[in-house]
């Protein structure tokens, strides 16, 4: 079926969203619910001497203030990157150490959300301060290699090919240039939130999530409790972008505080306390050397970064696995090493190591345009490829070229002068045209489906999925709505909540090639199983002359190369998933993008008055909810090449502009129009469905587009994000 | 622009006949208020703390308006006060006595269909994890009624209040251009 494009369809839970109807996790309600508030740390590193509790206590409607002494008996969630559930390895508040400033100390419960809000603020600690530093200018002392970490090889070894120092030293153009990126916060419009309540000593948690599996896994190791006894319910996420991932460090608080009080407790963390409670993108400095012929062709690339992590965890990093991979470049060498900070453990953000490693590469390519005198779509045409260098496989698909094409043609890329600052509006603003590539690994998770029709003809589906905005629960349905005739009214989507199937971990864009190659498998096991039935029009219709009342099927899905034993990893709420490299190939996803900028002459003010941007993500299941993930993703690219950075002053820890007016996110008056094209062309290997992933690729090569508009308006070349007025004065 | 607003409405109530009830409440420690939302009187025992968020939201189980910050930055609280938009997060419950609060669940028609904001949103996929998507529909409606939609620039202009981290903007714009000559004609 993967040979006919899917029709346009309505996002199937939009109708839902409009009316204000669609119930988050903070939505809920219980009679006699509890309120909570977290208070936080004040220092950047130490030890807590003493708190002072009097005064939140007295606060009329406090029930419960939990610290360090009442909950030392909680365990440990383990580290989501080793082998645990939660973002980090450590929980707050059960013990006395602090690690990051802003790390929770207390935890306050109350009648209303006024009175534990006034409770948190009143409570007093006394520390004991140490050293900390929060930079990437660390001492050697806290830079570790990654191929030197404890981290597991050969997944988080050094990507290498051929002699890339040699081949760079003799290369007739050479390239060599660092960038920066500052660590970011992923700032979903849903806070924090989490409900929890017990029941005949069964924990039901509510909060918004982009893995259930690790919530309730993770609770159950915390709180020494069987995983049965724990149900979590996440069917929407206000937006995740990677921040919900894993079992968060307020989640065990609330239920803690739910269990003692013996009633419900609702605690939404607030927005400055997220900036500090959860996971952010890493600073990281991207050292590039790039080497050329004289024609043109790219002979070597070396790519050597340092990355930020914690002082608690090693957050391994993968900036090289894609720099390695979006030309045919014979040889690289990767280097990738980790800092340590006195910050929580750092995480994954929309294209998480795949956008600060394209905003290295792609600046520098267009730089070795210029200096060949080459035309930048041109060259990279001239080196792409359709073998992975690194591993000497076939790429499953690669339709990047078509991206260049189609993209450079719908801009309007011919009428473009090479010349910098030669082309100016007639307000007199310069105006920039820039282009760059993104890739981001088709990556595939395993998966258990349940597929019951029943003789009324209504469907439910169950796969592990979580629909946080980017449109799974329209993918899936119109997938149903092919195989089975059925009507989208008609469809129950169980996904994102425990107790059905396992619902593993969606991130690393695998959520359409996880659930629908497993939702079609479902389909065809159900049909087949029908055609015992006698033959009618329609599968219902068929159940309804057998008179069975419904029909139940169940698959279970690796993905191509996982072994049988990745099932148990899925059962247990562990991360399941491979990718880019398969037996035999490898798969990812591409994009091309085209940015305008205009920088006005007096002020050097940015704009970004429009964008082309074509992408291939093998067949497009949904193709509304996908051009508005596309278009989001570039407004996340224009986000963090001119708005987005989390503050840090090396004297206090911490992050400095922690709210939503202070941290800049790109605002609707921000974004001009953002065209958007599909090549729509199945990937023939990687599943019988062709789909790749969309979410992250979406917002590759946004940033570097940008720069390299900037530059063709300006002649300055910026390395260091975000660019800014002042960068131009 | 929501920030302005706020800044220039009354604390005190607007009619001194609702005035007469905004007494604390001694038993309680609370605030006795009066108001109506989406067209229904209420009355309430509040803690003159209370947001009007809040208030809508966990003590009348109006759960459309949504918290993204509490700090009146991302708009996702917007609701109407007497037919103005406003961060319902930032306006303390006790400024809406004796005043009419519209949110996301008072603008559907009584038929059961949607509203055209509603429907135009829809059609322009004009959200995609939804959370903010009452926020902006809320002030959609206002930059109509406010006469703010005579170029897609101003609409941009207008519309920056409410932050739409999935990037939803294009779609919001189309939605917005589409459903004003709709509200118009209605």
């Amino acid at each position: 079926m993967s040979d006919t494009a899917y029709p346009d369809a309505p996002r199937i839970d939009a109708h839902d969203k409009v009316r204000g109807a669609l119930r988050y996790a903070a939505d809920e309600a219980r009679p006699g619910m509890s309120h909570a508030a977290l208070a936080t740390a004040t220092v950047a590193r130490g030890t807590v001497l003493r708190i002072d509790l009097a005064a939140a206590r007295a606060v009329p409607g406090v029930r419960l203030v939990l610290t360090h002494e009442e909950l030392a008996g909680l365990k440990q969630p383990g580290f989501l990157m080793g082998g645990g559930y939660g973002f980090q390895s450590i929980q707050p508040v059960t013990s006395s150490r602090i690690a990051y400033r802003g790390q929770p100390i207390a935890l306050v419960a109350a009648d209303s959300p006024e009175a534990a809000a006034e409770g948190a603020r009143l409570v007093r600690a006394e520390y004991a301060s140490e050293p900390h530093q929060v930079t990437l200018d660390a001492p050697e002392v806290d830079i570790v290699a990654q191929a030197d970490s404890p981290l597991p090889k050969p997944m988080f070894a050094d990507v290498t090919a051929g002699e890339a120092d040699t081949a760079y030293a003799a290369a007739a153009i050479r390239i060599t240039a660092e960038f920066r990126h500052p660590p970011q916060h992923q700032n979903p419009i849903e806070m924090l939130s989490t409900v929890a309540e017990w029941r005949d000593g069964h924990l039901t948690v509510h909060e918004g999530t982009q893995n259930a599996e690790a919530i309730r896994h993770g609770l159950a190791r915390q709180l020494g409790i069987e995983p049965a006894r724990i149900t979590v319910r996440s069917p929407s996420a206000g937006g995740g972008f990677g921040q919900k991932n894993s079992l968060q460090a307020h989640t065990v608080l609330a239920a803690e505080a739910a269990r003692r009080l013996e009633r419900p407790v609702k605690l939404v963390v607030s927005r400055a306390q997220i900036f500090h409670d959860s996971s952010f993108r890493p600073a990281s400095r991207h050292r590039i050397r790039l080497g050329a012929d004289a024609a043109g062709r790219m002979q070597a690339l070396i790519h050597e970064t340092d990355s930020q992590t914690s002082r608690h965890d090693f957050f391994p990093t993968q900036y090289t696995e894609l720099s390695a991979r979006l030309y045919g470049i014979a040889s690289f060498r990767g280097r990738e090493r980790l800092v340590r900070t006195d910050v929580q453990t750092p995480g994954y953000m929309r294209a998480p190591y795949e956008h600060p490693a394209a905003f290295a590469v792609e600046c520098c390519v267009d730089e070795l345009a210029y200096r060949l005198g080459q035309d930048p779509v041109a060259l990279r045409l001239a080196n792409d490829t359709t073998t992975d260098p690194i591993t000497g496989q076939p790429y499953s698909s690669r339709h990047l070229a078509e991206c260049l094409r189609r993209g450079a043609a719908r801009f309007g890329w011919d009428r473009r002068s090479m010349e910098p600052g030669s082309m100016r509006a007639g307000d007199g603003s310069l105006i920039g045209w820039g282009v760059a590539i993104g890739a981001y690994k088709a990556a595939t998770a395993a998966a258990i489906a349940k597929l019951r029709l029943s003789a009324d003809g209504a469907v439910t589906f169950s796969v592990g999925g979580h629909e946080m905005g980017q449109g799974i629960r329209t993918a899936i349905s119109a997938v149903l709505v092919r195989r089975l005739g059925v009507e989208p009214g008609r469809i129950t989507l169980e996904i994102g909540s425990t107790g059905t199937t396992p619902q593993h971990l969606t991130a690393g864009s695998w959520g359409t090639a996880t659930t629908i190659p497993a939702a079609e498998e479902a389909c065809d096991t159900l049909l087949r199983a029908l055609e015992a039935l006698p033959s009618r029009p329609s599968p219902a219709e068929r159940l309804r002359a057998a008179g069975r009342p419904h029909l139940e099927v169940e698959v279970s899905r690796c993905a191509p190369g996982q072994p049988d034993a990745v099932m148990g990893r899925l059962t247990s709420g562990l991360p399941a998933a491979i990718g880019p490299a398969y037996p035999g190939y490898v798969s990812f996803s591409h994009v091309a993008h085209f940015v305008e900028v205009r920088v006005e002459p007096a002020t050097r003010r940015i704009r970004v008055p429009r964008v082309v941007s074509v992408a291939d993500c093998g067949r497009v299941i949904s193709p509304r909810t996908a051009a508005s993930q596309l278009r989001g993703g570039v407004v996340w690219g224009i986000g963090a090449a001119l708005r987005e950075v989390s503050e840090v002053d090396p004297r206090y820890g911490g992050f400095l502009n922690a709210d939503l007016a202070e941290y800049v996110l790109p605002v609707h008056a921000d974004i001009g129009t953002i065209d958007v094209e599909f090549v729509d062309e199945p990937d023939p290997q990687l599943n019988g469905a062709g789909v790749k992933g969309l979410g992250e690729v979406a917002m590759v090569g946004v940033a570097p587009a940008i720069a390299n508009a900037v530059h063709h308006a300006t002649g300055r070349r910026l390395r260091e994000l975000p660019i800014r007025v002042e960068n131009l004065l | 622009m929501i920030g302005a607003t706020l800044v220039g409405s009354s604390l005190a109530p607007a009619e001194s006949a609702a005035q007469d009830t905004n007494a604390r409440d001694s038993a309680s420690g609370g605030l006795e208020m009066r108001f109506t939302v989406n067209g229904e009187a209420r009355r309430l025992t509040l803690d003159p703390r209370a947001s009007l968020l809040d208030t809508l939201r966990e003590g009348l189980a109006l759960t459309g308006a949504k918290k993204g910050c509490d700090h009146g930055q991302c708009g996702a609280c917007t609701v109407h006060l007497d037919d103005r938009r406003i961060a319902s997060c930032l306006t303390l419950a006790v400024q809406a006595n004796g005043r009419a609060v519209t949110t996301i669940e008072g603008i559907v028609p009584e038929d059961g269909s949607l509203h055209p904001m509603q429907q135009a949103f829809i059609d322009h996929d004009a959200l995609q994890c939804g959370y903010c998507t009452p926020g902006q529909i809320m002030a959609a409606i206002a930059c109509v009624r406010e006469g703010h939609i005579g170029s897609a620039d101003e609409i941009r202009e207008y519309m920056s209040g409410n932050l739409c981290r999935c990037g939803a903007y294009a779609g919001i714009l189309a939605a917005i251009q589409d459903a004003a000559p709709k509200m118009q004609a209605g």
